[in-house]
């Protein structure tokens, strides 16, 4: 156990521990862009150089591990002379383009430039400057920009290391080097946004958040990846009631600190085909009042004899919403069939992709302590007549070798609480809109049985109610009994059920 | 603690009324002659027909300037619209297509709404611009309206609103 | 009574209604484009008539149209009797004190080319006195009527149903009934001096013997002071005031009904002059002249007589009326652009501790001075 002093305080770390780690540790953050902790160490940038004691050169704090006796400075004159020429050697071609660079907020070389270097250019004009290619499309999610490049090959590891897929490589020398994919490939592995997330610099950027939005306006809120049952952790990018993206959220129980593509992108399940006020009928979709959609919906199922009502659970939504449907189904309507509604399956790899694309269906198995039936199953029954009424939560219902749609107009009623358009919706006589995922607080529990909570990453929008809350009215129309007015009551209910939360989430 | 007013020490030549009303008098009578024959004090300035030169640094109505060859120099860096105190700016950013002339640009501004209702006319957003792209150097006002709308200026609009001078270019020799 | 009597009477009422009404029409132009002189401002000189502006004196036109065509606008909890009734009744006293006013002295339209030696009253056929009614008690019946001014303003604040009005009502009348008290008095001094309550008399004996701020300068001082706390007028606007009670008891006031109102208040600044005129100045007496001439007698040169026409002498001393009138004018208007308004305890202050002790010390010392002296 090597015990060393960096900037007069002493710490002692495990042995092979670097000199950037162990700063890291004392709260002290060493400037650098090449290095990455999940990644090999190149110490190509030299911005992390520090001076060490009896060491005539200054040494890059990625690479040197801590050994015992070190004597370490990391702000002393010397340092900072050297960091502010990196940062001269690194703008010099720069095209300093940050008015129609999407990094310009989130760059490391702002950062550093107003913490080490300040100075003007001394190049004597802009023509000098080096030009390499701009806006180089590199696969379906990213695109390159050579000029902005400072050569860290963060990327060029990240698809040798982590996706074993070594397709990124540096090409030319000198001031000319830059990034390629290799011939006749293009950057498509399933996790090529991770390269412009991990780029510390406007070079790799992503094809789908570019120009949408200035990354300051952005407000961040931790919440969980609902794209598929790995349940990674992520933090929710939005705006004014948009969301943008998602950023991986360190979680070295889950995904460490990465995101697959579908899943920086699953922030669309906030954006798209929502449903923003109540509607009644099928087909053509007319906009209701709350009152008339409640009063409709309790009229339509309190009319079906109870034996023909069933409840259609959401692998897509959370325990806690769930839980609130099956308490109504079964103390409200007396209901004894439970169907689950699913997105279809997926690709699935060894990394972080699950073949099954539902955030929590672990999590409505738990809730209903039994395997809820299949949608094939409820559109057989549906074909037969033994079931007519429907209470049905989440948007998308898919069935092995089946088109949904077909059996569910067989229903006499179908009450859809969804916050999308979906097959169930599409198919639904009143349809009552709740928050996204984004905007609801709950649990998912993934496919390895954890149990995350997360909270309300963006406020439930205008004309829109909680599952509970939807759930409480409809009991209210319909005189029955439900024994939950709060998000906390519904969330007090569920914990008992869940496995132990300790295993869940993860340090940011 | 108690607060004593200094009350003002009177003598009676004072607390007569008469001399000191005719002393005031003789100060607004003054004014009045002197107004009234021989020359005038008025600091009045009859608006519409005299108008005050307004200062070169006047900021007046938004304008976006153009390039050469017509096109926006605004590139949606969204700059003016973080600026804005009055939140007056909104941008929606476009990609010029592979091919285009302007492609290395590769930004512009697909939308330019500027809330001239909302506007304090700070000139906070021509500070942050960092292509010269809005300036307030068309010497105009904020001109009465019929509907708030029509004070909801659109980027094809501003790029036609010219400067004092009638050019629709930069002024700034250093952007030219 | 003769036709020529009731002709002449009419005439009398017919010019002295037209003209004190054009003359608050006038004095609104007079009021705005002198504050604006004494401010160094130019004052409202906008509206036109094609391409003549008149210094501004079209706005009267302009106003005059904007009050009829203004919405009469009474409050819905209002008294609608009483809130009609008010305007007229503030307006009423001045108009009526006018009666009163010796303008001129008496005109004989038979006689006109030759020289009067009957002096400046007398009786023929055709000869009448530039007056509309020579009243036995004339100073009584000012005062009597002019006390009937806060009345207009109490039924105006009461009516509105609006407690700015109200309160506005009520520092009207306490002003009012004050200051009532020493305007009287202030008048007794002269009253004492000229030994006559018709005013045309006491013109008469200050044509005779000197003016009557001469023989009482403080009843001059203390009339003036409270003949303009009568009018309401700054310093003494109590009544209105923009920041405490608005436009105090007419706020619910629009078109002619605040017109009336505003045209009353101005009226009453000629009606004090013409009444500070005939106290104090002499009325219609021109210094030296004479019903026959004029007579000077200079220490050096002795006594010299030029003997004038009836009708040049009589238009001289009308012209000299009215240029009092218009100089009393310029001094309320000039004292009201000056002073600043006082606190209404200070207006109490001055209306019960000092203007009213000095006035009852002006009726002693005055009562005195002339038992001694006869």
């Amino acid at each position: 156990m090597p015990k060393l002093t960096i900037d007069g305080r002493e710490i002692e770390v495990e042995a092979g521990v670097t000199l950037i780690e162990a700063a890291r540790r004392m709260g002290i953050k060493t400037p650098h862009f090449c290095w990455h902790p999940e990644l090999s160490v190149a110490a190509n940038c030299r911005m992390c150089l520090v001076e060490i004691e009896k060491n005539p050169k200054l040494q890059p704090a990625c690479q040197i591990p801590a050994a015992e006796g070190m004597v370490v400075h990391t702000e002393n004159p010397r340092v900072r002379e050297a960091r502010r020429a990196i940062m001269e050697y690194l703008l010099l071609n720069h095209p300093v383009d940050c008015p129609i660079c999407d990094q310009s907020g989130e760059c490391k070389l702002q950062d550093y430039y107003m913490l080490y270097d300040l100075k003007s250019s001394r190049l004597a004009s802009e023509e000098d400057k080096v030009r390499k290619r701009k806006h180089v499309p590199f696969g379906p999610h990213v695109v390159y920009d050579a000029e902005r490049c400072v050569m860290c090959t963060r990327c060029v590891r990240f698809c040798a290391e982590y996706v074993k897929d070594p397709m990124l490589c540096e090409v030319h020398r000198g001031d000319h080097s830059e990034i390629d994919v290799s011939p006749d490939r293009t950057l498509e592995h399933g996790y090529s946004l991770m390269t412009a997330h991990i780029c510390p610099v406007g070079a790799l950027t992503s094809r789908d958040f570019r120009f949408q939005c200035r990354v300051w306006f952005l407000k961040a809120a931790e919440t969980i990846c609902p794209g598929c049952a790995t349940g990674c952790s992520a933090c929710l990018d939005h705006n004014r009631g948009r969301a943008f993206r998602l950023r991986p959220r360190v979680n070295n129980a889950v995904n460490r600190c990465w995101l697959c593509d579908d899943g920086v992108l699953s922030y669309r399940f906030h954006n798209d085909h929502r449903l923003c006020s109540p509607s009644l009928g099928r087909g053509n979709p007319q906009p209701a009042s709350w009152e008339d959609a409640l009063s409709e919906a309790a009229a339509a199922l309190g009319k079906t004899p109870k034996a023909e009502r069933a409840a259609v659970l959401s692998a897509e939504r959370t325990c806690e919403e769930n839980w609130a449907l099956i308490v109504f189904a079964r103390e409200a309507l007396g209901i004894e069939r439970f169907f689950l509604a699913a997105r279809p399956d997926g690709t699935a790899d060894q990394r972080l992709r699950s073949a099954d694309k539902n955030p929590n269906r672990a999590g409505v198995r738990l809730m209903l302590g039994a395997e809820p039936e299949p949608m094939t199953a409820l559109l057989e029954a549906a074909t037969a007549g033994r079931i007519r009424a429907v209470i049905a939560l989440g948007a998308e219902a898919s069935a092995a070798g089946v088109e949904p749609s077909t059996g569910l107009l067989r229903l006499g009623t179908v009450v859809s609480i969804a916050e999308r358009t979906g097959t169930l919706p599409d198919a639904a006589h009143v349809r009552l809109p709740c928050g996204s995922w984004a905007q609801s607080a709950g649990t998912f529990v993934n496919a390895k049985g954890m149990a995350q909570e997360f909270g309300r990453a963006m406020p439930l929008g205008d004309g829109l109610l909680d599952v509970h809350e939807i759930l409480a009215r409809l009991a209210r129309r319909l005189d029955l009994s439900f024994p939950y007015k709060t998000a906390a009551e519904v969330r007090t209910a569920v914990a008992g059920r869940l496995p132990e939360a300790g295993a869940a989430g993860g340090a940011p | 603690m108690p607060y004593v007013v200094k009350r003002p020490e009177r003598d009676i030549w004072e607390q007569s009324y008469i001399p000191e009303t005719v002393r005031g008098m003789g100060v607004t009578l003054r004014h009045f002659f002197r107004n009234v024959i021989g020359r005038r004090d008025t600091v009045t300035i009859l608006y519409p027909e005299v108008q005050r030169p307004y200062p070169p640094r006047f900021r007046g109505l938004h304008r976006l300037t153009q390039r050469d060859d017509g096109s926006p120099r605004c590139t949606a860096c969204m700059c003016c619209q973080t600026a804005c105190p009055a939140e007056c700016i909104h941008i929606v950013a476009g990609s010029y297509p592979d091919g285009h002339p302007l492609a290395f640009v590769e930004k512009y501004p697909a939308e330019f709404w500027i809330d001239e209702l909302r506007c304090v006319f700070c000139g906070l957003c021509v500070e942050a611009c960092p292509c010269d792209a809005i300036r307030m150097d068309t010497g105009l006002h904020a001109r009465p309206v019929e509907a708030r709308p029509h004070l909801m200026y659109e980027r094809n609009l501003l790029l036609s609103i010219t400067d004092a001078k009638g050019d629709v270019l930069t002024a700034n020799p250093r952007k030219k | 009574m003769t036709t020529f009597f009731v002709v002449a009477t009419a005439a009398k009422l017919v010019l002295f209604l037209v003209g004190i009404i054009t003359c608050g029409a006038l004095m609104v132009w007079v009021e705005r484009r002198m504050s604006a002189m004494i401010q160094d401002r130019i004052g409202p000189v906008r509206a036109n008539a094609g391409p003549f502006r008149l210094w501004g004196l079209v706005h009267i036109a302009a106003d005059g149209l904007k009050m009829m065509i203004k919405e009469d606008f009474i409050p819905r909890r209002a008294d609608k009797l009483l809130h009609a009734l008010a305007p007229m009744l503030a307006i009423f006293p001045v108009l009526v004190t006018f009666a009163v006013v010796p303008f001129g002295p008496t005109i004989d339209f038979g006689h006109l080319g030759s020289v009067n030696h009957l002096g400046p009253l007398f009786e023929g056929r055709w000869a009448t006195t530039l007056q509309v009614a020579q009243v036995d008690v004339g100073l009584l019946f000012v005062l009597a009527i002019a006390g009937t001014g806060v009345v207009g303003a109490v039924i105006a604040g009461a009516a509105s149903d609006n407690r700015y009005s109200l309160l506005g009502s009520l520092r009207a009348a306490s002003q009012l009934v004050s200051y009532e008290v020493t305007l009287g008095l202030s008048l007794v001094g002269c009253v004492l001096v000229f030994g006559t309550l018709r005013l045309e008399d006491m013109v008469l004996w200050q044509h005779h013997h000197t003016w009557g701020v001469v023989v009482q300068p403080l009843g001059f001082v203390l009339f003036l002071a409270a003949a303009i706390a009568e009018s309401k007028r700054t310093p003494f606007d109590l009544p209105e005031g923009e920041s405490e009670i608005v436009a105090g008891y007419f706020v619910e006031y629009s078109g002619m009904k605040f017109a009336a109102f505003y045209l009353g208040e101005l009226m009453e600044i000629g009606v004090l002059a013409c009444f500070l005129a005939v106290f104090f100045f002499g009325g219609w007496d021109v210094p030296f002249l004479r019903a026959d001439g004029i007579h000077l007698s200079l220490p050096m040169l002795g006594a010299k007589f030029w003997a004038m026409p009836h009708w040049s002498v009589v238009l001289l001393q009308l012209g000299a009326f009215g240029l009092k009138v218009c100089g009393l004018i310029f001094l309320q208007m000039a004292i009201r652009w000056t002073l600043p308004r006082m606190r209404y305890d200070q207006l109490m202050e001055l209306g019960w501790k000092a203007i009213l002790p000095l006035s009852l010390a002006n009726v002693a010392v005055t009562a005195v001075v002339l038992h001694a002296l006869r």
